[in-house]
């Protein structure tokens, strides 16, 4: 089957991403498609390609970017979502005239309405929230 | 058949109510996060009325400390089992 995830929690603040990401390794460990993460509300920070952790701790971001790297994941970020939270990558950036950026490839700005899509284009759409 | 996933527990919310409320003829209750301190001692005797189709996620007991006082009547299951439900529903729903 092709699974997608919706994921809500902000990563380390709550057990939503932690959990989504375990269940990623599961589908996948069973034989199923991890087709799309699709990242929304406070999951945006998911994809802040600055985030810095212990090294001892598990870190979400590169975790993601892994699942893309080995199985195709789409790692898709609302925009409305990240925008304002500062999570915005380099042609935003360019737009609203900030120095920096703290979104790259494979995470993807997108639209809300590709979460419709997402959801009528896999078998399995599960969402972890806060 | 739905898969309805609960990450709240009834000590602190009435959410687990609501998702009781919605789930009808052979659905199906997974307890993951902070729904499992649902799982334990007379707080799961509000899901005595589901019987045999309330599951909880066992790294989440295990990671509480709770593993060992989980009501009998509620079903154990890991990540592999987590993913097996999904399968085994036509759509899950979650609650939070």
């Amino acid at each position: 089957m092709n699974y997608a995830l919706l994921v809500q929690g902000a990563p380390y603040s709550q057990q939503a991403a932690h959990s989504a990401l375990r269940f990623a390794h599961a589908l996948i460990v069973r034989g199923h498609t991890l087709g799309t993460v699709f990242f929304y509300h406070d999951g945006v920070y998911n994809a802040s390609r600055l985030a810095a952790p212990p090294q001892d701790e598990p870190h979400l971001v590169e975790a993601w970017r892994q699942l893309h790297e080995d199985h195709g994941t789409s790692l898709l970020v609302c925009i409305a979502a990240a925008l304002r939270r500062g999570i915005i990558d380099e042609r935003e950036a360019r737009r609203h005239g900030k120095e920096g950026y703290t979104l790259e490839a494979p995470f993807e700005l997108t639209g809300l309405g590709q979460l419709i899509d997402v959801h009528t284009s896999h078998d399995r759409l599960v969402t972890f929230s806060p | 058949m739905l898969l309805h996933i609960l990450n709240r527990s009834q000590s602190s919310s009435r959410v687990p109510l609501d998702t009781l409320r919605a789930m009808s003829g052979n659905d199906r209750l997974l307890l993951i996060e902070d729904g499992v301190y649902g799982a334990v001692g007379p707080l799961a005797n509000v899901f005595a009325a589901i019987q045999g189709r309330v599951y909880a996620l066992q790294e989440d007991l295990a990671s509480r400390g709770l593993e060992d006082r989980r009501d009998p009547a509620i079903e154990l299951v890991d990540m592999d089992g987590f993913v097996a439900l999904t399968e085994q529903a036509t759509q899950t729903v979650s609650w939070y």
